[in-house]
């Protein structure tokens, strides 16, 4: 079965053209506008008591992962992505940091499906779909990448 | 022990377990930091449980700050360059949890350490997975 053959169903589900259509293409783009306050509370709440960690005004204050990766919250799949019909899994978040990420400015978040492959066990088969979302600053560098990953469990 | 150089890291050592603040009022609070409001999931067992939940949840990606917490506890001058984790069954909020990790890789060359992370139930059952890559300066 191929997405060509009406409503796709998760058991025909075909892999390989949903990451030939779908994969690296930017489907989404926000901005984000970090804000110190927020950002501390969330080290804080995580447990951190250092200044660096919970003073936005420290100098050696960044932005912690788990901030970058509610960043990730929104929508996961492009528009046109076919209907999987199964039950959604959050399935994790991962973040990766290229260089600090400071608080008080706007961020711009641009997510492609990053990667999309099946696993089958005792319970029947998942899809596991990677969406990427790559934060940049103003001046349009790099700094994280965070990944929301989405299981979708095929019905019994 | 805290560490400030890869060369003082050693196989196998392990971080933790530490037992954080899973209280409802710290879900809750975390929830609407991260822009996600008082959701019930998060603030209101009885809520949550009506929505089809054991009761209210600890965010998943708190469980990813109190990881990042006890690694830079561990090494505060490391940098942590990637944080990998996966959402194996739901953390329920006011029980107690376990946040630990252990070194399964050391780059000296490279100043870079690796970590298995792990939160566990008070029933020994894995709630989150994980791992982590450091470098250190």
């Amino acid at each position: 079965m191929t997405l060509d053959d009406g409503p796709p169903t998760l058991a025909g589900m075909d892999i390989e053209e949903l990451k030939s259509r779908y994969l690296n293409l930017e489907f989404d783009r926000k901005d984000f506008r970090i804000d110190p306050q927020r950002a501390a509370t969330v080290a804080r709440l995580s447990g951190e008591t250092r200044a660096e960690c919970i003073d936005p005004d420290h100098p050696e204050f960044t932005v912690p992962h788990a901030y970058l990766a509610s960043l990730a919250s929104g929508r996961h799949l492009p528009i046109d992505f076919p209907k999987l019909g199964g039950l959604p899994i959050d399935g994790g978040k991962a973040v990766r940091c290229f260089k600090p990420v400071k608080p008080d400015q706007t961020l711009t978040g641009r997510t492609h499906l990053h990667d999309i492959y099946d696993k089958s066990g005792r319970s029947g088969r998942m899809i596991f779909l990677v969406s990427r979302m790559e934060l940049h600053n103003a001046e349009g560098e790099l700094l994280a990448t965070s990944d929301s990953k989405m299981i979708i469990r095929e019905r019994s | 022990m805290s560490i400030s150089s890869v060369d003082q890291v050693e196989f196998g050592t392990e971080l933790g377990p530490w037992k954080p603040d899973t209280s409802i009022e710290c879900t809750s609070a975390f929830a609407e930091a991260v822009g996600w409001g008082r959701a019930a999931r998060f603030s209101d067992h009885e809520a949550a449980r009506a929505e089809g939940h054991a009761g209210a949840m600890v965010p998943g990606i708190m469980g990813m700050g109190f990881l990042t917490t006890l690694i830079r506890t561990w090494a505060p001058e490391a940098i942590i360059e990637e944080i990998d984790t996966v959402f194996r069954a739901p953390m329920i909020a006011d029980e107690a949890i376990e946040v630990s990790a252990v070194v399964t890789d050391i780059d000296e060359d490279e100043r870079l350490v690796e970590l298995d992370l792990t939160i566990r139930n008070d029933a020994a059952e894995t709630r989150l997975f994980g791992t982590a890559r450091l470098r250190f300066s």
